[in-house]
């Protein structure tokens, strides 16, 4: 991820809330500390079908706009 | 000036404060130095004394700590040394644990950020765990003993102060453990009736090595009734027996601690370290149907499809997948207890030996110092 991030291509991690002190210090750790957190509701284990899909719902539109404000 | 003075002017590399071990301790806490207990000042005349058993240049990386992959240098290993309270002589086997922990195969990102209970666990074998007075016997993995409890706080402050393994920050177990303060044992050499550990993993028996484990707490295997090796190893693959554990979708090495009683039981009935690791993974297998439905599905149908895609209810499930791979040791005193200690799984055992600097074992401590 790190890589693709510094190759000027649009990449993103998906973190759940408890996960986002983590994630961030890592993307300063590896260089990147404007590496984008896609954040999706917790948890993550143990879900529906239904609620994997709610996930990516919440997902998708913070995707779409990462590529919007690339291509801009 | 010395050479520790020089490396101290380094921007960072340390700070002034009244010699005053309340306020000292106030500073630590409020920054977020430690694991909660009070540590002893890292003077300057402290850290040096610690790294007058370094062989390496102090402020060169032995290592780079996960999940922040800080540097592993001497003088900050010395440093989190003295805050754990260990005497100068045990630094070189905590040098040896954090260049074991970051080989690779440990995994040790996984095993400091992940959510699970796990810490890394240090057997110490070999002529060292004598020297320094490394407890193998009764209450091994309890309180009492000074080089096992500070050696382990040293492993640990060092994993959070150099690492950044800080609770919900860089470390994420949803309640760890309390191996997270401090994890180390020796193996009771001279009370098993096997070879020890490090011979087992190719090195001399004079060698004295650290091996690490990726690991949770001990679990106890009761037995005071049986009598014959088959009872002893019956009891203890029913302990080994659990829906919860990690290590059955993994290449997993736990650790079968027999407490020496137990072991002299089980050796006497003519079994080897290989006979009762065989009988151990042949025997600590649960039914299929023992885990939740969704477990089934979604675990090990998916993880495990070779085996369990089509698999019925009453197809077994090994604790551990493969029998060399369970880690036999024996610690403790006198007493008809063993334990089991399962690991994060998706982790390796590494061992590796003290050594002078012309490549050869180092009989004891005293001879690493010498080089």
């Amino acid at each position: 991820m790190t890589q693709m991030h510094k190759r000027g291509l649009v990449a993103a991690v998906i973190c759940s809330d408890p996960f986002r002190t983590l994630g961030k210090t890592q993307s300063r750790v590896f260089g990147v500390p404007d590496l984008p957190l896609v954040m999706i509701p917790h948890p993550l284990g143990g879900l529906s079908i239904e609620q994997v899909e709610g996930r990516a719902l919440a997902a998708i539109p913070q995707v779409l706009e990462l590529i919007r404000a690339h291509l801009q | 000036m010395s050479g520790l003075a020089q490396l101290l002017k380094a921007d960072g590399a340390s700070l002034e404060a009244d010699d005053d071990f309340e306020a000292i301790n106030r500073l630590y806490l409020e920054r977020g130095w430690g694991d909660g207990l009070p540590i002893v000042p890292p003077t300057e005349k402290r850290v040096g004394q610690m790294l007058a058993y370094c062989d390496r240049p102090w402020s060169e990386p032995i290592a780079k700590i996960p999940p922040c992959w800080g540097e592993a240098t001497p003088l900050r290993l010395a440093a989190n040394a003295v805050m754990a309270g260990c005497r100068p002589e045990y630094f070189p086997l905590l040098m040896l644990a954090i260049e074991a922990m970051c080989e690779e195969r440990f995994n040790l990102y996984g095993i400091q950020a992940t959510t699970h209970l796990c810490a890394p666990l240090a057997i110490v074998n070999g002529p060292v765990a004598q020297e320094l007075g490394i407890n193998s016997g009764h209450n091994a993995f309890g309180p009492g003993t000074h080089a096992n409890a500070t050696i382990g706080r040293a492993i640990r402050l060092a994993l959070v102060n150099i690492g950044g393994a800080i609770p919900q920050k860089g470390d994420m177990a949803t309640f760890g453990s309390p191996a997270k303060y401090s994890y180390l044992v020796a193996e009771n050499e001279a009370a098993s009736p096997w070879e020890p550990l490090h011979v087992e993993r190719g090195f001399p028996a004079e060698a004295s090595t650290v091996t690490v484990v990726g690991a949770e707490c001990p679990h106890n295997v009761n037995d005071h009734e049986s009598l014959t090796a088959t009872g002893i190893l019956t009891t203890f693959a029913g302990t080994m027996l659990n829906a919860g554990t990690n290590d059955t979708c993994y290449e997993a090495q736990p650790v079968a601690v027999f407490g020496p009683e137990h072991a002299k039981t089980v050796a006497h009935g003519g079994y080897t370290k290989a006979d009762a690791r065989r009988f151990l993974q042949e025997h600590a297998q649960l039914p299929l149907g023992k885990f939740s439905h969704e477990n089934i599905e979604r675990r090990l149908r998916v993880k495990l499809k070779e085996r369990y895609a089509t698999a019925g209810l009453d197809a077994l499930v090994p604790m551990v997948q493969r029998a060399e791979d369970i880690i036999i040791v024996v610690i403790g005193g006198a007493g008809k207890h063993s334990a089991f200690i399962p690991t994060f799984g998706a982790t390796q055992a590494v061992t590796r030996a003290l050594t002078r600097r012309d490549g050869g074992f180092a009989h004891s401590v005293e001879e690493f110092r010498r080089g």
